[in-house]
C-alpha cells in the first residue's frame, strides 16, 4: 500500500503537509491493526535520543526525522519503515547481509531502507541507526 | 481512592486537560464562526475539518509537552480526542453517523498529525517559531470563514441496455420498486438508497417523485420531456436527512436516451449537485462515488425491467 501511494501519488509529496497527513493517516492505521509497531518505533527514537547532539523532529515527507547536529542522517516512516544515510561501500556489504535493501525512492545514493517486521528488527534498526550516527559524526 | 480524589487526579491529568480543552477550544471556535456567519448555514469550509483538528492536536501536544510521553501514546491520546470530537459533534452538531464516519479520516489525520507537529514544535521552545505557526493557521483560518464558498459538479455514468429506446422509456420516467440488494458499502449500512420513482403524469411539468429506502421523497419537476430520448428533471424539495443536513444539494437530474441502431440503447444518466462542505478534493471524492451508485441502481434497475 505504502509503495503503491508513495508509486502513484508521491508527486504530491511536496505539497506542504501533504505526507505528513498520509504518515498520520498511516500511524492511525498501525495503531489499530498492528501497535506494538508504534512501540518498536519508540524504541528506536528512544535509543537515538540518548546519543549526545541528536534530535528528533518531523521528516518533511512524513515520520520521525533523526538529525545529528541538526543535519538528517535517518527517518523512519509510521508503517515502520527505516530509511537511513549511510555511505556506498558500507551500503553494499549490508545488503550483502540480505537485510536491507535499496532506500525505497532513492535508489542509487547511500540511502537504505530497513522495514521492521518484528520485535527483533528493533535491535537491528538501532544497529544501522547508530552506524548512521558514527557516519554523520565523522563528517 | 474515593470518587472525588479520582475525579480531582484525572483533572488534574494533563493527558485530561490537553484533551478537553483542545474539544472546548473546537466547539468555541466553530460556535463563534456560525454566530458570526449565519448566512452560509450548512457550510462547513475547509479550516473546520483541517486547521481546527491541526489546532487541537497542537493543543493537545502543548498540555503534553513536559509528560514523559510515547509516540504510541500520543497516537492513542489522540484517536481518544477524535472520538471525543466526533461524538460532540453526533449529539451537539446533530450530524449524522455516516456523514462523521466519512469525515473521520480527516479529523484522525489532522488532530494525530497536530499533536505530532505540536510536539516537534514545542521540543525546540522557540516561542517566535510557535506563535507564527499558530497564528499562521489561525489567520488562514480566518480568511478562509470569510471567503465566499461555492462549488457545483456534474456525475454523468452510462449503461448498455438489449432493448429499443421506447421499451427503455417506459422504466425512466417512473419506474417500479427496487428489490435488488444493495452492494454499495455505505447503502448497506444505511445510508438510503433510491427505491422506486413515481409520477403524476407523463408530460413536461409533471411532478416525479424519487422515494429512498428510508422513506424520504425527493420532489422533482420534469423540465424536459422528450420521448425516447430525453428526460430532465429539477429537483424542488428534497429531505433535511441528517447525513446530507444541507451538505449536499441534488440539484437536477437528466436521462439520455441513444438509439444504438442495433435494438440495443445507452442509458446516459446525468445529476448535477452543489456541494457546501470543504474541502472538495475530499468531499467531492465521497460525493461523485455515492451520485455514482445511486445512478448504477437505478439504471442496472431501468436495464433489468426493459430487458425483461
Amino acid at each position: 500500500m505504502f509503495s503503491f501511494v508513495v508509486k502513484k501519488a508521491g508527486f504530491l509529496k511536496d505539497i506542504p503537509l501533504v505526507a505528513i497527513i498520509f504518515d498520520s493517516l498511516m500511524r492511525f492505521w498501525m495503531f489499530v491493526t498492528k501497535p506494538e509497531l508504534l512501540d518498536w518505533i519508540d524504541e528506536l527514537e528512544e535509543d537515538m535520543a540518548q546519543m549526545p547532539e541528536t534530535t528528533i523532529g518531523i521528516h518533511k515527507y512524513g515520520g520521525t526525522q533523526f538529525n545529528y547536529k541538526g543535519k538528517e542522517f535517518a527517518h523512519v516512516h509510521s508503517n515502520g519503515l527505516l530509511d537511513i544515510l549511510l555511505n556506498k561501500e558500507l551500503k553494499q556489504s549490508l545488503i550483502f547481509e540480505g537485510k536491507i535493501k535499496d532506500h525505497h525512492v532513492f535508489k542509487n545514493s547511500g540511502w537504505i531502507s530497513f522495514q521492521l517486521h518484528n520485535k527483533q528488527d528493533v535491535g537491528y534498526g538501532c544497529y544501522l541507526l547508530n552506524k548512521a550516527y558514527d557516519r554523520a559524526k565523522q563528517q | 481512592m474515593n470518587l472525588k480524589e479520582t475525579l480531582y487526579k484525572v483533572v488534574n491529568s494533563k493527558t485530561v486537560q490537553g484533551i478537553l480543552t483542545a474539544n472546548i477550544f473546537a466547539f468555541l471556535v466553530i460556535g463563534i464562526q456560525s454566530s458570526l456567519m449565519p448566512k452560509d448555514p450548512g457550510i462547513l469550509v475547509f479550516s473546520e475539518f483541517v486547521i481546527i483538528p491541526m489546532l487541537m492536536g497542537i493543543i493537545t501536544a502543548w498540555f503534553w509537552k513536559d509528560t514523559r510521553i510515547r509516540g504510541k501514546q500520543i497516537t492513542g491520546h489522540s484517536v481518544v480526542n477524535c472520538l471525543i470530537a466526533i461524538s460532540m459533534s453526533f449529539f451537539f452538531l446533530g450530524e449524522g453517523f455516516i456523514c462523521l464516519l466519512i469525515v473521520s479520516p480527516l479529523i484522525f489525520s489532522f488532530i494525530i498529525a497536530g499533536a505530532f507537529i505540536g510536539r516537534a514544535m514545542f521540543k525546540k521552545r522557540n516561542q517566535k517559531l510557535n506563535i507564527s505557526i499558530v497564528s499562521l493557521l489561525l489567520g488562514v483560518f480566518i480568511v478562509d470563514s470569510l471567503s465566499d464558498h461555492y462549488h457545483e459538479n456534474m456525475v454523468s455514468d452510462e449503461i448498455l441496455i438489449h432493448a429499443t429506446p421506447a421499451e427503455v422509456w417506459q422504466h425512466v420516467v417512473a419506474f417500479d420498486p427496487i428489490y435488488q440488494k444493495e452492494n454499495y458499502w455505505l447503502f448497506k449500512i444505511g445510508m438510503p438508497s433510491p427505491m422506486a420513482t413515481t409520477v403524476s403524469e407523463h408530460k413536461l411539468g409533471a411532478n416525479r417523485k424519487c422515494i429512498f429506502s428510508n422513506g424520504y421523497i425527493f420532489d422533482e419537476k420534469i423540465v424536459k420531456f422528450d420521448i425516447n430520448k430525453n428526460l430532465i428533471f429539477d429537483i424542488v424539495d428534497q429531505p433535511k436527512d441528517p447525513e446530507i443536513m444541507g451538505h449536499i444539494d441534488i440539484k437536477r437530474g437528466e436521462f439520455i436516451l441513444k438509439d444504438n441502431g442495433n435494438g440495443t440503447t445507452t442509458l446516459v444518466g446525468n445529476s448535477w449537485y452543489n456541494l457546501h462542505v470543504f474541502p472538495t478534493w475530499y468531499y467531492d471524492l465521497w460525493a461523485e462515488s455515492i451520485t455514482r451508485n445511486v445512478h448504477f441502481r437505478v439504471m442496472k434497475h431501468i436495464k433489468l425491467l426493459s430487458e425483461r
